[in-house]
């Protein structure tokens, strides 16, 4: 099967300012990933580029095998729903189905009808009038029933209360779970990826640090606590990614490929949102290497 | 029917949090042979999670043996583990009994204990040898 | 995207017709009354051999809503542009609606040739059918005033507003397109109509087509025949209008009276052949009244040689003018849309 999305070198200025730059990226089929990052740090450019919206300065992309947005068939495989999930305020509910009716050719009119019912939605609601919650659902209903490959939602839930976020939530992984679609989404908060999310992007200022299966992730990557070292001094075969000092504490966050070694310290596994956020300092502080070697020893 | 649930402070992969629940289930006797468990679709509509974290945990149940897929039906338990199975393990639970009047004889209180127990578990996770 | 057209345009569709057939009933009603009146004035004052004052009343009285209905055609491709044109993707792009209507199974260049075509074509249309109810309507008042390219009237008759609706409307586009935001975009689309409007007949219309410039000698045929002779820049200059140009033709420009060396003519120097009024001051612009008045200040011009030249476009450029300027603007409106397929295309 075709990746989800292969990037190369992917790349995205507005004037001079970097957006998105040397994007290389693999996403394997029937995946749900989970795209993370600072705001501002290019998850929007990526995701807008990956469905044809905007078009890479530099590099290439393909999403299902084929340029984004390329034509009427790449664009049916491809469901999208924007940040702050966008809908006409002067349409109804009920127009917006006949919209993706009249737009898609692979509409599931059932499908969609049937979600607006389990919804509560009236349809003859007009959509400015709908809560937050309720326009995001109905956003998604849209994309979701036009029958895409692939659904790509930009912070879906970011601007929703806990309980519209579980719901949607709930309405986005019903739907994998009925069509198998792949589903990228972007969200600043790793709470709300952390159950539904199989594989892991982390995206800091323009650049992809981190990229690949969550479990994997998870199993590659540990704390270690130790009397004050130097880095240097861990065993071959573990890359720090973080090292945090005290006068006489060492904790190393470290990536593995394999068994860490038992030795002097206490080795602990990471949660999701530690291994994101490690990720997310280090790219914020990238001169961060060694640490001063034996000042307060 | 059983419901799961999942406790994201945990640290405990979600796939491995459904395969222990099915087995306590299992042990509690709230599950025996012949026993459907729930779909995929009403797992992820209960506590919003990916469908493949299901998918994945029900294919490890099968890999122990406990349970298999109908196509097109379901998942169905395979195998009882009774309350028998708790005391089929009697001397191992008795071997416990006395590491853990060697480990307060050593002073460690419940806190160390429980430490010491989820390191070295984790050491070993379900499935090595 | 014939129902998505239909569906988003539904509300500003239906307002149009009402307000265009309200506009229709108006021009039908009065225009038949005013055609009327026109016919029997004329049958009335025919025999009488006086029908001058009778037509000139008729004229008068129809002063305000000729203005009023030639500023409404002029106006409404502004409108249409304004209102039509500019949120037709600048609202969009300004609610995020663009990333819910681009991403459904149909490309952005056919999304927009649908709506291009279907909202370009109702608002050419509308200017069409004003411009046409127009035409008719003041046909007898046209006649009448002899100066179809008088700047209001020519942008609002024949087939120069359809250049203009397509236009603006192509312009409130692109700068919806551009700006990503309606009022702006409704802002600019105005200030370039207006300017456009101002332009055109001032500076770039007149000189569309080759025009015609006849010099005419000053005496006493030719300043009987005009209708007023006055002095300027005080009395540096000396003007005479109302020559005798063919019917119907376009004065673009009547320069001063020159001498047989192409120099200006100073009115003060020759106030011998001005008679004073009967107050006793000097004539001052348009002062000097009466035929016979102005046959005598042309005998007394004559032995001076002077001459005035007259450039003007004659009466039969009206329609290559009105063909050429709608050529013009539709191909502007062509240019303009081909720039927002480019830019929606490549964003």
């Amino acid at each position: 099967m075709t990746a989800i999305l292969q990037a190369r070198s992917l790349g995205k200025t507005y004037g001079r300012r970097d957006a998105l730059t040397e994007c290389t990226l693999e996403i394997p089929p029937g995946h749900v990933v989970g795209l993370v990052g600072p705001n501002g740090a290019g998850k929007t450019t990526l995701l807008k580029i990956a469905c044809g919206m905007l078009a890479p300065t530099t590099g290439h992309i393909e999403v299902l095998g084929n340029q984004p947005g390329a034509d009427p068939a790449q664009l049916a495989r491809v469901g999208y729903v924007a940040q702050d999930t966008p809908t006409y305020s002067n349409l109804t509910v009920a127009d917006h189905l006949t919209l993706g009716a009249k737009l898609n050719p692979g509409w599931d009119a059932l499908l969609a009808h049937a979600r607006i019912d389990q919804l509560g939605l009236d349809p003859k609601q007009k959509a400015g009038k709908l809560s937050g919650g309720q326009r995001a659902q109905l956003a998604l209903t849209v994309a979701v029933a036009k029958r895409p490959e692939l659904l790509i939602l930009d912070e879906p839930v970011a601007s929703l209360d806990p309980l519209a976020r579980r719901d949607f939530l709930r309405h986005l992984m019903e739907s994998v779970a009925e069509n198998s679609t792949s589903v990228i989404l972007s969200s600043h908060l790793v709470s709300d990826l952390e159950r539904v999310c199989d594989y892991l992007v982390v995206l800091v200022s323009s650049r992809v640090q981190l990229a690949g299966e969550t479990e994997d992730l998870l199993a590659q990557h540990h704390r270690l606590v130790c009397a004050r070292r130097d880095q240097a001094d861990l065993p071959d075969g573990l890359e720090v990614i973080l090292a945090d000092h005290t006068d006489r504490q060492s904790t190393f966050i470290v990536r593995s490929q394999t068994q860490i070694p038992a030795g002097d310290w206490v080795a602990d596994q990471l949660d999701l949102e530690d291994l994101v956020l490690t990720y997310m300092e280090r790219a914020a502080a990238p001169t961060q290497s060694q640490p001063p070697r034996g000042a307060s020893r | 029917m059983i419901e799961f649930h999942l406790d994201a402070r945990s640290g405990v992969a979600p796939y491995l949090q459904i395969v222990w629940q099915v087995r306590q289930a299992l042990l509690l006797g709230l599950l025996a042979e012949g026993d459907q468990l729930p779909t995929v679709k009403e797992v992820v509509t209960k506590v919003v999670i990916n469908p493949n974290t299901v998918s994945k945990a029900y294919r490890e149940l099968e890999h122990q043996g406990l349970a298999a897929a109908k196509p097109g039906v379901g998942t169905f338990i395979t195998q009882s583990l009774g309350q028998a199975s708790l005391a089929d393990h009697a001397p191992l639970q008795e071997e416990l009994r006395a590491w853990m009047r060697k480990a307060r004889a050593a002073g460690l209180t419940g806190p160390g204990i429980e430490a010491m127990f989820q390191s070295t578990f984790r050491e070993n996770p379900e499935g090595e040898k | 995207m014939i129902w998505l057209t239909w569906r988003q345009f539904r509300v500003q569709t239906l307002s149009t017709a009402a307000l265009l057939a309200a506009a229709a009933t108006y021009f039908l009603i009065t225009g038949v009354h005013l055609h009327h009146t026109y016919t029997a004035d004329l049958v009335a004052c025919t025999p009488l051999g006086s029908c001058d004052s009778t037509l000139n009343d008729f004229q008068h009285s129809y002063d305000m809503a000729f203005h009023l209905n030639e500023l409404l055609v002029v106006a409404a491709p502004a409108l249409m542009g304004m209102f039509w044109g500019a949120p037709l993707i600048g609202r969009e792009l300004e609610t995020g609606t663009d990333q819910l209507a681009w991403n459904q199974s149909v490309t952005r260049t056919r999304w927009l040739s649908f709506k291009l075509a279907g909202i370009g074509l109702c608002s050419i249309a509308v200017a069409g059918i004003l411009s046409y109810l127009l035409t008719w309507w003041a046909g007898p008042l046209d006649h009448l005033n002899g100066n179809r390219f008088a700047a209001m009237t020519f942008a609002s008759r024949d087939i120069v507003p359809i250049g203009y609706a397509a236009f603006t409307f192509a312009l409130g586009t692109t700068a919806g397109l551009l700006l990503r935001r309606t009022i702006p975009a409704m802002a600019v689309t105005l200030a370039v109509f207006v300017g456009i409007q101002i332009l055109m007949p001032t500076t770039i219309r007149p000189h569309l087509l080759a025009s015609t410039t006849h010099t005419f000698a000053i005496n006493q045929a030719t300043t009987s025949q005009a209708n007023g002779i006055y002095g300027n820049n005080g009395g540096a200059e000396l003007f005479i209008s109302g020559l005798n140009v063919p019917p119907g033709a376009w004065v673009i420009s009547a320069p001063p009276v020159e001498d047989s060396s192409d120099h200006v003519v100073a009115m003060s120097e020759h106030l011998n052949c001005f008679p004073p009024p009967p107050n006793g001051t000097r004539p001052e612009p348009g002062t000097t009244k009466g035929p016979g008045n102005f046959a005598q200040i042309g005998t007394c011009l004559a032995p001076l040689h002077l001459h005035e030249s007259v450039t003007y476009q004659p009466a039969t450029h009206y329609w290559p003018l009105q063909w050429f300027e709608t050529a013009i603007f539709l191909a502007l409106a062509g240019a303009l849309s081909a720039s927002c397929f480019w830019w929606i295309r490549r964003r």
